[in-house]
């Protein structure tokens, strides 16, 4: 059990539906671990109950020691726990670095006054949000995009560019739902680099959701495996990818499909 | 343009058993009304997501129809007022092909503002093309006998109102539950892309959906216009939103949630007046308070399913 | 450009101290015009001049909410009306308003209350921003066209008291005969003060918070942004400065009655800003100075006119008509406006100036 991070027994019924059924994971500081499953299996469902975009039927969800399970969505990403986004959603008429700038907005110091009549201490905070946030799409590969509109911007970038904004949040826990969706191998290679340096420089404590199995075994250290809202496996990657309910569920949702 | 809002009601001095059960007639006859307009932006919400604003204008477009097919082609009654809800229902085709069409892919507040726009549009043409001095509505004289009943003089009128709209009610039910049409409404409303890429022509039903809702809309405002039979260019404004509210009130994409939110409007409205005469001045802010109310406490409505937000 | 000179250095120091002078510069160039106008000005040029910057204070604080946060809220002329309300209240001499209220006698504290034209117009942005503060509630509770039709609500509830609640507001007579406190520098000054302190808190972490909520509310709250204070810091702002145009306006037409705020003024606020392009202050000022020229422009086509010896009456509503066609076709043809989402700034004009003198 750790104090650290822990979803005890989720459940999220939408009407008669249950999509994610005795949901449990614990997770202890820089670890670094995967949730697959077919399509449909309640992935995501997952993620929005740990982040309190919906709240969850049943369960609780510890974070450093504290119950957070009915927090609202803000109050649980300025706690340290930051997310992406499946289906991309950034702030597509913003530019790339303003979207990272907003991140830095929960964390601001100076107040509305400060901001309002431009006072220096205000100024000289901006100028370091301003100068974090290049350093962070510096890192991601996006510096001379900085000035794009982020709709603009090619869908493997979003997706780099989604990374960034969470990171300058200043997560300690970051949920990364399906990052290397849409990339090419080469730059699904480039982002297990990418993610184990990220994991290592700041200190984050990962859990992700990928249907790339060969993305997946070769970053994450343990794995959870996700069919019809039920946990069927738990384990390394080795362990998983020897494990008959996990060959079973998937070869049957590709027949299914 | 809200100064021409309707004429207030007579007051209400005293209240003894007759007149309440009086008002309680008025009601509902009032709240029928609501329901029968409540019902096209309950249906065109259902599928659009879109408040369609011009919605109420267009009981005003059918009292003026019904009136130029009496005084201009002297049609009788009875063929006029079916020819002017037709034509208030190719009206509703009509306003969606030209303001809201163009907009399906459009952020959701610029097609509300188009809609604003062909509200604003529809009452100031009528101003300009029809004049702004009222026109009396020829009421056939059928509506116009009183009958006694239990001590009570009721105006026919005030009789056949509701039993109209649940008649009209009947007809939509079926339509949308027991033909071809109605379910592809049906599934329009619950998940719209699954809906074209199941090959379904969604302009057809959307059309349909404006059709059958304009068409409502049109019978609502005859008999408004029967009602208080002084026709202007903006008497569609205040029937209009408090309709909407009506829709709120009973859950909004829900047809039969319409009705009953627009008789529970009505006979609000109407009760509160008798019984508190005081507040008569403020009865058309009452709407807007029961509105707040729903909002804060069941932003689903009566009848409504749980919003839910798509993560 | 090189890195260095876009981020830090000695060359963004200097172009700031630019941009202040020349933002100096163009104000004085303004109070100049002003003084002109003043001076040697028509009636009509300085009427025309005064409802410019009216509606410039009303469209900028209109698109904060519209524009900036992508928020549709309908009921700006519920705060122009307390503003307008409010200051008049605080303005008029315990004899002007014994001779307003003939039908019932005004209540008291109003009676007694008195004050002069500046604490007044602040008194009416501060009750205006009160009332804003207490339906913020209901109404960020909701968003799109629930939010909407909650506003136009609270708009019409707000003219339904104005008409009904006559110990306060003397109902549909109004007031009358207020003294006539606005002119060209007021109005500006007001406008001037406005365009300053929204643009200021678009630019500002705040604003760019907001921008996010517009942008996508839910990924914007996964960012640790809490939608309702931003909101509502807009709302307040936007009630505020509504208010404040609500006092001037009663002191330059110095006769005020429910009529005048009635939901047809939202709607011309609507198109100021449509027209100039939603969620830039620029495009909310172009907007505003266009509608107060063409407004009084179109005009005509209301008056009766006399073509070759035939009068021809006035139509009355075929203003309206023109106006909600060129909000329809605006927003179905060209729905970002004149200016879309980009702002003025001295640094674009010198690029477009340097880059047309490249060309050359």
């Amino acid at each position: 059990m750790s104090h650290f991070f822990r979803a005890e027994q989720l459940v999220m019924r939408f009407g008669g539906l249950t999509a994610v059924n005795d949901f449990s994971i614990s997770m202890e500081p820089g670890e670094l671990v995967g949730l697959i499953g077919p399509n449909g299996a309640g992935k995501t469902t997952v993620f929005n109950m740990i982040t309190g975009a919906i709240s969850a039927t049943s369960g609780r969800v510890v974070w450093l020691g504290e119950e957070i399970t009915q927090f609202p969505l803000h109050v649980i990403a300025s706690r340290g726990i930051a997310r992406t986004f499946q289906n991309i959603r950034l702030f597509t008429d913003l530019t790339a670095l303003d979207n990272v700038m907003v991140s830095f907005h929960h964390k601001l110091r100076a107040n509305f006054w400060d901001a309002m009549f431009g006072l220096p201490a205000y100024r000289r905070e901006e100028r370091r949000i301003k100068e974090e946030s290049l350093e962070l799409l510096q890192e991601m590969g996006l510096a001379h995009m900085a000035m794009e509109k982020a709709g603009a911007l090619p869908y493997g970038k979003q997706r780099r560019l989604e990374i960034a904004r969470a990171l300058a949040t200043k997560p300690r826990l970051l949920l990364l739902d399906e990052p290397a969706a849409g990339m090419n191998p080469q730059e699904t290679l480039e982002l297990v680099g990418l993610v184990r340096e990220l994991r290592d420089k700041y200190a984050l404590t990962i859990l992700l959701i990928e249907h790339d199995m060969k993305f997946v075994m070769r970053l994450c250290e343990r794995i959870k495996v996700l069919d019809y809202g039920y946990t069927i496996a738990e384990g390394t990657p080795a362990e998983i990818q020897n494990n008959p309910e996990v060959i079973k569920a998937y070869l049957g949702s590709q027949t299914h499909a | 343009m809200l100064s021409y809002c309707l004429p207030p009601w007579k007051g209400f001095q005293s209240v003894s058993g007759t007149i309440f059960f009086q008002q309680l007639i008025n009601g509902m006859s009032l709240g029928s009304l609501y329901g029968l307009v409540a019902i096209g932006y309950t249906m065109v919400y259902g599928i659009l997501r879109l408040i369609n604003f011009a919605h109420g204008d267009l009981l005003m477009f059918a009292a003026y129809a019904a009136i130029y097919c009496v005084t201009l082609f002297s049609l009788p009654w009875t063929l006029s007022f079916p020819v002017a809800i037709l034509m208030t229902g190719l009206m509703g085709i009509v306003l969606d092909r030209t303001a809201y069409k163009p907009l399906r892919n459009a952020p959701r507040i610029s097609l509300l503002i188009s809609a604003i726009g062909a509200s604003f549009l529809l009452e100031n043409l009528a101003l300009v093309v029809l004049g702004g001095v009222p026109k009396a509505f020829p009421r056939p004289d059928v509506f116009d006998q009183v009958i006694e009943l239990w001590g009570l003089r009721i105006q026919v009128l005030t009789i056949y109102t509701p039993v109209v709209t649940l008649a009209l009610l009947a007809g939509l039910l079926f339509i949308v539950y027991k033909t071809k049409a109605g379910k592809a409404m049906r599934a329009a409303s619950k998940d719209f892309e699954t809906t074209r890429l199941m090959g379904i022509n969604l302009d057809r039903i959307i059309a349909l959906t404006f059709l059958l809702g304009s068409s409502l809309a049109a019978a609502g405002g005859i008999m408004w216009a029967m009602k208080y039979p002084q026709v202007n260019p903006f008497m569609g404004v205040f029937p209009g939103l408090k309709a909407f509210i009506a829709a709120v009130l009973g859950g909004i994409g829900n047809i039969v949630g319409a009705v009953i939110g627009g008789f529970l409007l009505g006979l609000g409205e109407i009760l509160i007046v008798a019984l508190l005469p005081e507040l008569a001045q403020y009865r058309d802010a009452f709407a807007f308070v029961i509105l707040i109310l729903v909002l804060l406490f069941r932003p689903t409505g009566i009848m409504g399913e749980p919003l839910t937000d798509k993560v | 450009m090189p890195g260095a000179s876009l981020f830090g250095g000695w060359r963004l120091m200097e172009r700031t101290r630019r941009n202040a002078l020349l933002n100096l510069l163009a104000l004085l160039a303004l109070a100049y015009a002003l003084y002109l106008f003043d001076r040697y000005g028509t009636d009509y040029q300085v009427r025309i001049l005064n409802n410019m910057a009216i509606f410039i204070t009303l469209a900028v604080s209109y698109n904060l909410i519209n524009g900036v946060c992508g928020i549709l809220h309908l009921g700006p002329n519920a705060f122009v009306a307390i503003g307008a309300y409010t200051s008049a209240l605080l303005t008029m001499s315990p004899m002007e308003k014994q001779m307003n209220y003939i039908i019932e006698p005004l209540m008291w504290p109003f009676s007694v209350l008195n004050a002069p034209f500046l604490v007044a117009l602040i008194a009416g942005g501060l009750l205006a921003a009160f009332f804003a503060f207490l339906i913020s509630f209901p109404v960020f509770r909701v968003r799109g066209d629930y939010l909407a039709i909650v506003t136009l609500g609270f708009g019409e509830v707000v003219r339904v008291i104005c008409n009904a609640f006559q110990s306060v507001t003397n109902g549909p007579l109004g007031l009358k005969g207020l003294a006539l406190h606005s002119n060209l520098w007021w109005t500006w000054g007001v406008a001037v003060v406005t365009i300053t302190a929204v643009s200021k808190l678009v630019q500002s972490s705040y604003g760019r918070a907001m921008k996010a909520i517009r942008e996508d509310e839910i990924a914007a709250r996964a960012m640790g942004i809490d939608p309702f204070k931003h909101l509502l810091m807009a709302f307040l702002i936007s009630a505020f400065f509504s208010g404040v145009a609500g006092g001037l306006l009663a002191h330059l037409i110095r006769t005020i009655s429910p009529t005048l705020f009635t939901f047809f003024l939202t709607f011309n606020l609507l198109i100021m800003i449509v027209v100039g392009g939603l969620g830039s202050t620029t495009g909310a000022v172009i907007g505003a100075a266009l509608f107060a020229w063409g407004g009084e422009a179109l005009r005509i086509v209301e008056q009766p006119v006399q073509v070759a010896g035939l009068k021809i009456p006035g139509i009355p509503g075929m203003r309206m008509v023109v106006f909600s066609l060129i909000l329809m076709v605006v927003i179905i043809f060209a729905r970002h406006g004149i200016m879309g989402r980009h702002e003025f700034s001295w640094d674009w004009l010198f690029h477009k100036v340097r880059f047309g003198a490249a060309r050359d």
